[in-house]
């Protein structure tokens, strides 16, 4: 029923997360009864976006390369902010995390994004993660504690345990995030799950 | 604590199995769902287990439970089944639908917080005929039985149970690729540790609950002079420290057979029977000091004694999760009397009578219901996956 590049546009767009079928082939009407500019500029920002966008050497966090510059490499706006505190590395399994925990405001050290965490069953073993690159730059920049927040999940557990182990040697504090109930809500609402990690997780006052 | 009523008003199902046509209207107390075999009897009872659980008590696999030709190279089919669930006087809609690998579970429309809650809203025991094994197979149903009952007191019970579980196959996964020197083997052993430690806790309590509630049943169905034991038979180290230890011990070992020697995955309930001392009934041995010869029951009960042990298991299951949630569990009774003599299919009918909860039963043979055909009883009989209203004749 709908035209060859229609449907196959459609396609592409449900690849989406969180778009379905019936999302996409309304992004692609809207694109089509719309002005022509706007496909036009959302394809060129497109084609661009891997070039201009790569993963911070430092920390792995999304970088906009400089386009006066020759080199590949990118520095992301954390790691070049001087305000922040040097000391203190947060790391983390995947970008998405390093923003959900930015968008707190609270965090004032930096950050460092893995990429992946221990998964077997997927393949993915110690050698596999950036051990390398975490360790130098805990020693060349003078880190003093790690914090992980690595997810709450069995493989994110499991690198929590497996970094503690590793970073050990190095003489710096290493903390892991709690887990608990959510902020402002009752306790009544807090799932049986939540709460019980809540319970296991509990602080002398 | 007051036991509120519980029951389902409507079923329906849609892309599910072999299922087609109206919703089913279900009686508040028996329904009696008859007609040759392969017809879709237990795919109804299915549909509602599903419904209410978001589980089959048939397959892991859910793929299995989409309509039948659908199922391949199809990954937009679709099986919804829907129940409206009357607790107490209020109603609420119970959803499942599933899609390949998918599962979305509402409640009136809102999704709950986890499937473990979904799962205890509205309390159902299954029987149907493979549940012999329970007394006589190997102890994977009975595991499943000791979970499904301690998902009831404590919903994290299934969490730590899936936890254990992955741990578990990441550390075998790393011992078969890596080696026993694997630098992250710790890792790993020390959240099976964790989680299976929490695992056992669960099943411990369970197990207690259930045997006592057991063993009290068999005393007034088994034969006279035989008492029950149910307790729990922890497959490895119930304490942390002590699980992890034995973990990194038998490594070697742990490789070379291809799974885990020890932990909660070999967890059993340990299943004994005993003569009573002659002048004492089956009861009084509960409380008193235990009989003379104990013998586990795998082996050396009769047909007819596994049969009631089974059934006092499932009766103590009944109790333990009725209990636990203040209702009258929905039982699902498939083809049980083919698998019954007939005292213990009167046994049965006389508890589920005194039940008062709501049942749904298939049966190749109607007649043999003893159940009268009253306002209490409605009938269906089941061809091709259609529904049909029997008119009482």
């Amino acid at each position: 029923m709908l035209p060859e590049s229609v449907a196959k546009l459609g396609k592409l767009f449900s690849r989406l997360p969180g778009v379905g079928e019936k999302t996409a082939a309304r992004y692609v009407l809207h694109l089509l009864t719309s002005d022509p500019e706007i496909s036009r500029t959302l394809g060129e920002e497109l084609l661009q976006l891997h070039a201009r966008v790569r993963p911070c050497v430092r920390c792995g966090n999304l970088a906009e390369r400089d386009a006066n510059s020759a080199s590949a490499d990118a520095v992301c706006d954390i790691c070049r902010d001087n305000k922040r505190d040097g000391h203190m590395l947060c790391v983390v399994g995947r970008v998405h995390d390093l923003f959900a925990i930015e968008r707190t405001g609270t965090m004032r050290g930096r950050y460092f994004v893995l990429g992946k965490l221990l998964s077997p069953l997927e393949g993915i073993g110690p050698d596999d993660l950036p051990m390398m690159r975490l360790i130098s730059r805990i020693r060349e920049e003078g880190v003093t504690e790690v914090i992980l927040a690595t997810p709450p999940s069995v493989d994110g557990e499991a690198t929590a345990l497996f970094l503690k182990r590793e970073l050990g040697p190095l003489g710096i504090a290493v903390s892991r995030i709690a887990s608990g109930v959510p902020h402002g809500g009752d306790l009544e609402y807090t799932d049986p799950i939540t709460m019980s990690r809540a319970l296991a997780g509990r602080q002398k006052l | 604590m007051a036991v509120r009523s519980l029951h389902v008003s409507e079923l329906s199902a849609r892309g599910f199995r072999n299922l087609r046509g109206e919703p089913l209207r279900l009686g508040p107390r028996f329904t009696v769902l008859s007609g040759d075999n392969g017809q879709g009897k237990t795919n109804v009872l299915e549909a509602l287990y599903v419904a209410l659980t978001s589980k089959s008590f048939r397959t892991s696999k859910l793929s299995e439970l989409l309509a039948h030709g659908s199922r391949e190279g199809d990954d937009e089919a679709i099986a919804t089944v829907r129940a409206h669930v009357i607790e107490d006087g209020s109603p609420r809609v119970q959803t499942v639908a599933l899609r390949k690998g998918h599962r979305l579970v509402k409640i009136d429309d809102k999704r709950p917080a986890s499937l473990a809650e979904y799962a205890v809203q509205s309390p159902v025991v299954v029987f149907h005929p493979g549940e012999l094994s329970l007394s006589m197979g190997a102890s994977a149903e009975r595991r499943r039985l000791l979970d499904r009952v301690a998902l009831y007191s404590a919903p994290v019970a299934l969490d730590s149970l899936g936890r254990y579980t992955h741990a578990m196959r990441a550390r075998q996964k790393v011992l078969a690729t890596r080696g026993v020197g694997a630098s992250d083997l710790g890792d790993w052993e020390a959240l099976m540790a964790e989680h299976g430690a929490a695992t056992c806790e669960h099943r411990r309590r369970a197990a207690e609950k259930l045997g006592a509630r057991a063993s009290k049943v068999f005393g007034e169905i088994g034969s006279p002079g035989m008492a029950l034991s149910v307790t729990y038979a922890p497959g490895g180290p119930e304490e942390a420290e002590e699980l992890r230890r034995v973990l990194a011990e038998l490594r070697p070992a742990d490789l070379r057979r291809g799974s885990a020697n020890k932990g909660p995955h070999r967890d059993d309930l340990a299943l004994t029977h005993a003569s009573a001392p002659s002048g004492r009934s089956a009861f009084s041995t509960l409380a008193a000091p235990l009989p003379v010869a104990l013998h586990p029951v795998r082996g050396t009960a009769s047909q007819g004694q596994h049969r009631a042990i089974v059934l006092s298991l499932k009766a103590a299951e009944i109790a333990e999760i009725g209990a636990a949630r203040g209702v009258r569990p929905i039982l699902l009774l498939d083809d049980v009397s083919s698998e019954l003599d007939r005292e213990r299919t009167r046994a049965l009918f006389s508890f589920l009578r005194a039940q008062e909860g709501q049942v749904l039963l298939t049966t190749t043979r109607p007649e043999l219901i003893d159940i009268a055909r009253s306002d209490e009883r409605v009938d269906y009989t089941v061809c091709d996956g259609v529904l049909s209203a029997l008119v009482d004749g």
